[in-house]
């Protein structure tokens, strides 16, 4: 509860001024996603104002991204969204000399797939996609997707506010990718899901965490630092890969195209590559780290926490989330009305 | 007119349904612990308020975009208040449907459309969201409650003294300066008062054209009451609610004056 | 001010048309734009032009939303009516000299902070919340009752908010009553049931259709109440408009939502002012 109030404090020093003055960046990251003493580390450091701004979901800053106006200088897309906002030009090109931390990254994030080479974003923290549980409710524990349509936790259940992680969720569960566009796949998967809502208590993002945490919501669909960061607060909960399957993604740091305060960006994102830097943000959010040097300064028990740092053989099981086309994303978008207005 | 027995308790009931739930929320700021549990009398969460930077900084934004969406809604919507009783013309009249529109408009289309205005507007000029584009919205919002008020008070008001002013050598406007706006003044203040409080009271359509760095004090509030509740809240809550009821008194007060 | 400036319509209500032009009118007029476009990639709106987002409206499933709204919005209407009536009746007959007093207490609640008096039924409401802690410390419920959440919360919340848009103009036709027609009525015999039935209620017609009229209006428009109560699970017009321009993407259809939004509300208010409409007025 203290790193929430205190996440919540550090949040936002606001500046009255639009013109930005050259000692400031703006940044908008997801919630609860950096340490307590990230940005007041990097403040005193270069002097450079930072204004932190929050969203709750990958739609909510793409929707402020292209609503116009709003000027951020860093932003943290999700992977599968990389390429489609390169391709709308809404990202700038990241230049690697001004970034010499880089190399402090995992080599599979240094090349990935969805952005060769880091030309446009770096990562910065990544996960899976699972569910966490209160176990109870669950006497024999909990193990797969199906599990989160069980009758008896009517009320009790929630999933992500996010169309892909729930689509993707019965998906899964119905044997597909997560990744899918075939129209009678997504019809399937939206019946499910229609079929789940009776049993749902809404559906909600990390805000679910103190309702977890009281005791209110017995099972969410839930990433698995967030997870984490409940667990920490109520030991009855645990967290679940269930054996359908489970998806990964990664967030990176990137610049927008429109962005005022470039030198400042460069320096923050830098900032956020140093490994003491990295190892914090870890230990405060739970969430796994790509930064390979950070990774060395981790707790054992935090390092090797399966579902944290899931092994190999987990991983192998894990889907990640990879870009939609227009097409695809025009269907799940109109999908995702269909079961909110079912 | 017999009285009924059962009446006043009805009435008392309703009241009670209208005010416990704030009363509640205020009581339970005082507790001590975070839980719905009363354990004791507690200022602390007051305390996190005031040392929140994110809050005061907030508070501050509220404060400024309500003074100006105030001041300007104010001087517009009651020069239009005159203009519809001096002028009783085709246009006035419209006009009085555009702003009675503007009322019954829901939230939601008012923002987007605005949201949709900057848009364009941003692809010609170099500006952004910010405080000033919240401004813009809320003066367009206020206007309409701005002329309901004064056109009350306006209402009230005897001809004659503006007659007898010209009679005398002033000029139409002198007239309208030096008579008819002294005159007016209680109902502009209400007026005044009751734009601060829509302005500072509004969530939905200063959440969609606020920019970076211009957070106010109920999208504060809406962005920790979606996490769940906590007592931070509730203080906050109290503090809003006290504020804004203070308003409402003395605009009350102001527009029973004299008339 | 000197005389160079002609005292005149045009410059009086001059800077009020210029704002609402620019912006309101113009907004609003870029939506309407907006509905016959057509979607753009993520987001935005590209040509061509296309009627296709209205033709949407036939499909079962909006048409369920719609409905649903309409409906909500009616009940609400209809508890808001006879939950405030005898309050209305109470202060305009029994009043007396605490009359502003007792109007005060009704106001005040309207205008200070909806989304604070939203919040505070969620403080009452949830599973933790204060009603449940009650009920389970005397033992008249084991486990908590799901009052967030759903409908019922939503219904609520929409008619806590706006009884005092119900109460304020009935309030004000039944000052306005001729009381000597009450009067009369108990000089013909007739009983206090039967005079409320074939007098008040009918005399103060006007009052009980603004009112209506205010609180239908709010109820279909409602977005706040239903984000924060309703749990993101049932989706009303208001929503469905948020949805459209963020999660959705397809501003072309949230313009078109938008539109027959208007459309609904206009036609009320035209209907309304056409009756003569009521000076009663939301103060």
């Amino acid at each position: 509860m203290t790193r929430r109030r205190f996440l919540a404090a550090a949040a936002g020093l606001a500046a009255c001024r639009r013109r930005p003055a050259a000692g400031e960046v703006n940044v908008y990251s997801w919630s609860d996603y950096i340490a307590p003493d990230t940005i007041a580390g990097f403040e005193r450091e270069t002097a450079i104002r930072v204004n932190y701004e929050t969203f709750e979901s990958q739609d909510e800053m793409l929707a402020r991204l292209l609503a116009g106006g709003a000027h951020y200088d860093v932003i943290f897309p999700s992977n599968s969204l990389v390429g489609p906002m390169v391709r709308r030009g809404l990202l700038g090109e990241l230049d690697p000399a001004r970034l010499p931390n880089l190399a402090g990254l995992e080599p599979r994030f240094r090349n990935p797939p969805w952005d060769r080479e880091n030309r446009y974003s770096v990562a910065y923290l990544w996960g899976v996609s699972g569910f966490v549980y209160n176990r109870t409710a669950f006497p024999g524990g909990a193990a797969a997707w199906a599990d989160l349509w069980d009758p008896r936790l009517r009320g009790k259940i929630t999933m992500l506010d996010d169309p892909a992680e729930v689509l993707g969720a019965c998906l899964k569960k119905l044997g597909y990718s997560i990744n899918s566009e075939e129209p009678a796949q997504l019809a399937a998967a939206r019946t499910e899901a229609i079929r789940q809502k009776p049993l749902l208590r809404a559906y909600i993002s990390a805000e679910v965490k103190p309702q977890l945490i009281a005791g209110d919501v017995w099972a969410a669909q839930l990433w698995n630092g967030d997870a984490y960061q409940a667990i920490a607060e109520n030991p009855d909960l645990r967290y679940c890969f269930p054996a359908e399957g489970v998806a990964i993604y990664a967030d990176s740091a990137a610049m927008p195209a429109g962005a005022r305060n470039r030198d400042a960006a460069y320096r923050w994102i830098d900032y956020l590559l140093r490994p003491e830097v990295a190892a914090a943000i870890a230990r405060a959010t739970l969430f796994p780290t790509p930064n390979a040097r950070a990774v060395e300064l981790l707790d054992p028990a935090l390092r090797q926490n399966p579902d944290l740092y899931p092994p190999p053989e987990r991983l192998a099981r894990a889907e990640w989330f990879t870009e939609i086309s227009p097409q695809g994303q025009s269907l799940r978008d109109r999908i995702w009305t269909e079961i909110k207005a079912a | 007119m017999r009285r009924s027995r059962l009446l006043p308790w009805y009435a008392l009931l309703v009241y009670l349904f209208l005010h416990l739930p704030v009363l509640i929320l205020i009581a339970f700021s005082f507790n001590d612990s975070r839980f719905t549990v009363w354990t004791r009398w507690s200022g602390r969460w007051y305390r996190e308020l005031a040392g929140s930077g994110r809050i005061v900084s907030a508070l501050g934004n509220s404060l400024v975009v309500a003074a100006a969406s105030t001041a300007i809604a104010t001087v517009i919507g009651t020069l239009a208040a005159c203009a519809m009783r001096r002028f009783p013309s085709r246009s006035n009249r419209a006009l009085d449907s555009v702003l009675q529109l503007s009322i019954v408009t829901p939230e939601i289309v008012t923002g987007i459309s605005l949201l949709a205005l900057f848009q364009w507007v941003f692809r010609f000029a170099d500006f952004g969201l910010g405080l000033d584009t919240i401004v813009i919205a809320h003066v367009a919002f206020s206007i309409a409650f701005v002329l309901l008020v004064v056109r009350a008070r306006l209402a009230g008001l005897d001809p004659a003294l503006e007659e007898a002013a010209m009679d005398l050598g002033a000029t139409e406007w002198g007239a309208l300066f030096r008579v008819t706006l002294p005159l007016l003044r209680p109902g502009i203040l209400a007026a005044a008062l009751l734009a601060f409080i829509v302005s500072f009271d509004d969530y939905v359509i200063t959440s969609l054209v606020a920019g970076v760095g211009s957070e106010t004090l109920p999208m504060v509030i809406y962005s920790m009451a979606r996490r769940g509740v906590s007592p931070v809240v509730n203080a906050l809550s109290a503090i809003l609610v006290v504020g804004l009821g203070l308003l409402i008194l003395a605009a009350d007060r102001l527009q029973r004056e004299s008339s | 001010m000197s005389s160079r400036l002609r005292f005149s319509s045009a410059a009086l209500a001059g800077p009020a048309w210029f704002w609402m032009t620019l912006f309101f009118l113009l907004p609003l007029g870029i939506v309407v734009f907006y509905s016959v476009l057509s979607k753009g990639d993520y987001g935005g709106v590209t040509l061509p032009f296309t009627f296709g987002s209205y033709g949407r409206f036939v499909d079962p499933l909006y048409l369920r939303i719609l409905a649903r709204t309409f409906l909500l919005a009616a009940l609400t209407t209809v508890l808001c009516l006879v939950i405030g009536y005898p309050l209305a009746y109470f202060i305009a007959f029994h009043g007396g000299a605490r009359k502003n007093l007792l109007l005060i207490l009704v106001v005040l609640p309207f205008w200070t902070s909806f989304l604070v008096r939203t919040y505070a039924w969620i403080f009452l409401l949830r599973d933790t919340g204060l009603i449940n802690t009650v009920l389970i410390r005397l033992g008249l419920i084991r486990a908590p009752l799901p009052l967030l959440y759903n409908d019922g919360a939503v219904l609520l919340g929409l008619v806590y908010g706006f009884l005092p848009l119900m109460v304020l103009p009935l309030y004000a036709s039944m000052e306005r009553l001729d009381r000597s027609l009450l009067e009369a009525a108990a000089d013909l015999g007739a009983r206090p049931a039967a005079a409320l039935a074939r007098v008040t209620i009918p005399l103060t017609g006007p009052g009980i259709y603004a009112g209506s009229v205010l609180v239908w209006i709010s109820s279909l428009g409602a977005y706040l109440t239903p984000d924060l109560l309703g749990g993101g699970k049932s989706i009303l017009i208001g929503g469905l408009v948020q949805n459209q321009f963020t999660t959705a993407r397809d501003w072309p259809f949230g313009a078109a939502v938008s539109v027959l939004l208007m459309a609904a509300v206009g036609a009320v208010l035209v209907e309304y002012r056409r009756r003569g409409g009521y000076a009663g007025g939301t103060l």
